[in-house]
């Protein structure tokens, strides 16, 4: 069954690598997610997947296939690849009515006038839509265009989906029920599927597995809840979800228990984590706002770690409230259900809700000047 | 969107129905990879052909077709010192810019006030300018010498007012007006699309701080056209040191001598022509343009920089002149009127009447006769037909020619796609006059005697007009195709189509109106060339341009006037049609 096997695709444009020797399996069935910002290598990835970029280094092969290997020199044009891909701007071809765009595959393939009725309406019923097969493309909702895309990429039953940011152009609302659709549609087909996206909810939502990807290497390849609770790298961390950092130098460590002190407002709070530390060295302290709980202070609540703060600014966003507290010279963000908290704080975590890692976080200057205050 | 799946996953254990298409490849190369081929060798040849045996001639010791050729530098030191090619240098120099320096001083005021003022008629000047597209510089010629000329109707008009005429148009100066009144309208276009696209807020900043119109005309509006002012005058420069025409007809009664003529003169009109002297004259003018054209096209990469393109389109706001404005509609109404509108509805005029001056009334003498002259001799007759079937053929071979070039310079993977776009523009740094002298050449120089069966057919004139086209060919066609999305191509690959197949069944339709739009452009340019067939034409495969110059040359301007009104008609009547064409696909 089609299994996809990477090995250290490499992709240069003169002097500048976008991909750095990435390796990576996709199994039978998976729906695996390419994930980063723009920029990151993961659509450049996906065309050399689908045959539409030749990587500069390193193989691709499915299922004994090979598509692409650069030591052997051999390359497999994307029309040989017999892959369906759905693109950002659906790509339907505007001059052909629906119909005529999920039959161009077919006849590529000689199959029978019959024959491709029956399968064109199949897929088109597939999606939802087998009533609009002799309306042109733009006579059609984005949605719809978005479906017909599908079903062009699925009509030829193909190995493999490749998806490039097919939601990204849907307004925001229909872009949720649009996830869930796909969702089921991809379960119920059991077609291996790799999906681009910039979108860290939606990665979450779809895939069992993510590759978060970042200046064209692959950070972390994981399922959504390890890639959530446990970020391989800050720079994850950040970029799934929202995240703050703290710099800290160890005091203590005895086996999974480190003491901390921060850099921030020289506090000291106890961290959990699979972290072999020393005393005296560089530490980065990662939480999640949502793992962070404001209490006014002098109440009595419980918690490994307290910290003295101030709250700087408050705002209501509808299902909780966001604030931001003041740590030394450095903003924290929290989210709490508590409203209406103001002045002087505690800022409270447990000791395993936090994240340690090793090295430094690089905060862009604006990043920097925006979590600053004197 | 949430009625979906009805139906259930019956596919899934299914073995594959489908498998993906096979494309052959004897020993590695498709179908793709031999068109792709194919249009580069095309492309290569085409270029080449003219070129590699004008250098070949420049530095051999006698004709090419001629046996037991020696390599030697005389030519190019023959050249250098008793041929007279100093001054030939000399009067280019100063003809050209001349030319530029009127041209853009034409051009700048007239897109300054059409584009940023409110002006009476702006939209008529716009339309004006366009006037170039339909009328060759050779005709534009012919009518100012009617007009302008030593024994010109205004001339001797002004001669029985003033008693004597204070212009002398068979002179360098008179050369570059004429020249300039033609090319004008290019800096105009360059500088107005600037106008219009700059950013129209930086004004509306300047007012704010409390600059009056003539202040933010002066310190905003006008700096900000340095780069198209620049960019249009090397075209200019470039355009004029090539240019045949108004030098010949003015050039030649005088003796003043350019690049061009010193070719024409001595290739065509010399006894004896030592081509090792033209070959080495050939060679350098080559160089000049060449260089020119590289300066330019380094220049408006640059430029990309200075341009403020905004993606929202502001409308630019119209300033106020007062009593300025007056004086902008005058200068530009003298510009059309006496630039183009007199010589040009002179010449028509002259077509229809045997004697043309203001010492006996004109309307005396109407007469069909030129057109009768015309169309009665079977050799002026067929120059028509000549030019419609050059243009007419060479239009669509170029078109498709422009198209394939597109398609594998930006929508392919072929590894010498830039080569590709390199070969179909660099023609246009070659002058029209030694693209005919080099395939001349060429033709003599071919193996297989496949020279001698172009030579002097309209097949010939064909190839040379049509790599004299295919650079704007090409800009036209290729943003159209950078329009069209490239998922769409992506899309067909993944499909399961190969590149030609992508391209004929995808993007063809979507493409055909690019295709027309060079179409029509193409015609007209070929309609109007005649600079390679100087070189090129027989006696029986003159067309209008050429019959046109050897009418004039035996003072036959009636006929001249006629077949000259002839080619303005066509071209009229053509583009008029396609825009009723096009028009009516637009609305289907």
């Amino acid at each position: 069954m089609p299994e996809l096997v990477v090995k250290n695709l490499k992709k240069q444009f003169g002097d500048n690598t976008v991909l750095h020797d990435n390796t990576f399996t996709i199994k039978d069935g998976e729906f695996f997610t390419l994930l980063g910002p723009s920029g990151c290598g993961k659509s450049t990835t996906l065309n050399c997947i689908a045959g539409l970029e030749r990587p500069t280094g390193g193989s691709i092969t499915v299922d004994g296939t090979t598509f692409v290997d650069q030591e052997r020199g051999t390359f497999l044009p994307p029309e040989e690849r017999n892959l369906g891909m759905v693109f950002q701007s659906y790509a339907l071809w505007p001059h052909m009515t629906i119909a005529k765009n999920l039959a161009l595959p077919l006849d590529i393939r000689k199959v029978g006038k019959a024959r491709q009725k029956e399968l064109i309406h199949d897929a088109l019923d597939k999606v939802g839509l087998a009533d609009l097969s002799d309306r042109y493309p733009h006579q059609l909702s984005g949605g719809q265009q978005q479906r017909v895309a599908l079903a062009r990429a699925l009509v030829y039953s193909p190995t493999m989906l490749l998806l490039d940011e097919p939601l990204s152009n849907l307004d925001a609302k229909l872009r949720e029920q649009a996830r869930a659709w796909l969702k089921r549609l991809q379960e119920e087909l059991g077609i291996t599927t790799v999906y681009v996206t910039h979108d860290q909810d939606e990665a979450l939502a779809l895939s069992d597995r993510i590759a978060v990807m970042s200046g064209g290497r692959m950070l972390q390849v994981a399922d959504p809840h390890a890639v959530y609770e446990r970020p391989a790298t800050p720079e994850v961390a950040a970029f799934v979800g929202r995240c703050n950092f703290f710099q800290g130098k160890v005091e203590e460590s005895s086996g999974a228990r480190h003491t901390i002190r921060l850099d921030a407002n020289d506090g000291v709070v106890v961290v959990e984590a699979d972290l072999e530390t020393s005393p005296g060295q560089g530490i980065t302290v990662a939480i999640r706002p949502e793992r962070l709980e404001v209490v006014p202070a002098g109440a009595e609540t419980p918690g490994a770690n307290r910290l003295d703060t101030e709250v700087l600014t408050s705002s209501y966003v509808g299902s909780h409230y966001e604030y931001d507290v003041r740590l030394g010279n450095q903003v924290v963000q929290v989210e709490s259900q508590r409203p209406g908290l103001a002045g002087r704080v505690q800022l409270v975590f447990e000791a395993g809700s936090a994240l340690l890692y090793a090295e430094k976080v690089a905060l862009s200057q604006e990043e920097r000047d925006l979590l600053t205050v004197s | 969107m949430a009625t979906m799946i009805t139906t259930p996953p019956a596919s899934q254990d299914q073995k594959p129905e489908f498998r993906a298409p096979r494309y052959r490849r004897p020993l590695g190369v498709g179908r793709d990879q031999l068109t792709m081929g194919g249009v580069l060798a095309v492309l290569a040849i085409l270029v080449l052909a003219p070129v590699v045996p004008t250098l070949w001639q420049s530095v051999v010791d006698r004709p090419l077709y001629e046996d037991g050729g020696v390599l030697t530098l005389e030519g190019y030191r023959a050249l250098f010192t008793d041929s007279g090619f100093g001054e030939v240098i000399r009067n280019t120099l100063i003809f050209a810019s001349l030319t530029t320096a009127l041209s853009i001083m034409i051009a700048v005021p007239m897109a300054v006030v059409v584009v940023r003022t409110r002006l009476p008629g702006g939209r008529m000047v716009a339309l004006a300018m366009q006037w170039p597209f339909f009328i060759s510089s050779l005709i534009l010629g012919f009518g100012w010498i009617l007009m302008y000329g030593p024994a010109g109707f205004v001339s001797t008009q002004v001669e029985q007012l003033f008693g004597t005429v204070p212009w002398n148009l068979y002179s360098i100066p008179g050369m570059a007006v004429t020249e300039a009144v033609a090319l004008a309208p290019i800096a105009y276009v360059f500088c107005a699309n600037a106008l219009r696209q700059s950013d129209a807020s930086l004004e509306s900043a300047a007012q704010v701080c409390g600059a009056g119109p003539a202040r933010i005309l002066f310190q905003v509006v006008v700096p900000m056209l340095r780069p198209p002012v620049v960019y249009s005058s090397i075209l200019i420069f470039s355009m004029s040191v090539e240019t045949l025409s108004v030098p010949l007809l003015y050039g030649q009664p005088v003796n003043i001598s350019v690049f061009s003529t010193f070719l024409y003169k001595n290739g065509l009109q010399a006894v004896d022509p030592d081509y090792t002297v033209l070959g080495a004259a050939s060679v350098v003018i080559l160089l000049v343009t060449i260089s020119l054209v590289a300066l330019q096209a380094k220049l408006l990469k640059d430029s990309a920089r200075f341009v403020s393109v905004r993606g929202k389109a502001t409308r630019p706001r119209k300033l106020e002149l007062g009593w300025v404005k007056w004086v902008s509609v005058a200068f530009i109404a003298f510009y059309v009127v006496f630039g183009a509108l007199i010589p040009i509805l002179g010449l028509v005029f002259r077509s229809f009447t045997l004697i043309f001056t203001p010492l006996r009334n004109p309307f005396d003498f109407l007469t069909m006769d030129n057109y009768a002259t015309v169309f009665q001799f079977e050799s002026y007759r067929q120059s028509i037909i000549n030019s419609l079937v050059v243009a007419g053929v060479g239009s669509v071979l170029v078109s498709a020619l422009a198209v394939m070039a597109v398609m594998v310079a930006r929508r392919s993977t072929f590894r010498f796609g830039r080569l590709v776009e390199y070969l179909a523009l660099i023609p246009q740094s070659v002058p029209g006059i030694i693209i005919g002298i080099g395939f001349f050449w060429a033709f003599a120089f071919a193996p297989f005697g496949a020279g001698t069966l172009l030579q002097g057919t309209l097949g010939a004139l064909v190839i040379a007009f049509g790599l004299r086209a295919l650079p704007s060919a090409f800009g036209s066609v290729a943003p159209s195709i950078m329009q069209i999305g490239a998922e769409l191509d992506n899309a067909a690959r993944v499909s399961g189509a190969d590149w030609l197949m992508t391209f004929f069944r995808v993007l063809r339709v979507l493409i055909t109106p690019a295709f027309a739009g060079a179409l029509v452009l193409t015609f007209v340019i070929m309609l109007k060339e005649y600079s390679p067939a100087v070189f090129l034409s027989s006696a029986d495969s003159n067309i209008l341009g050429t019959t046109m110059l050897e009418l004039w040359a035996q003072g036959r301007t009636g006929s001249v006037a006629a077949l000259a009104t002839v080619q303005i008609a066509i071209t009229a009547a053509f583009v008029a049609l396609a825009g009723l064409l096009m028009k009516g696909k637009h609305h289907a």
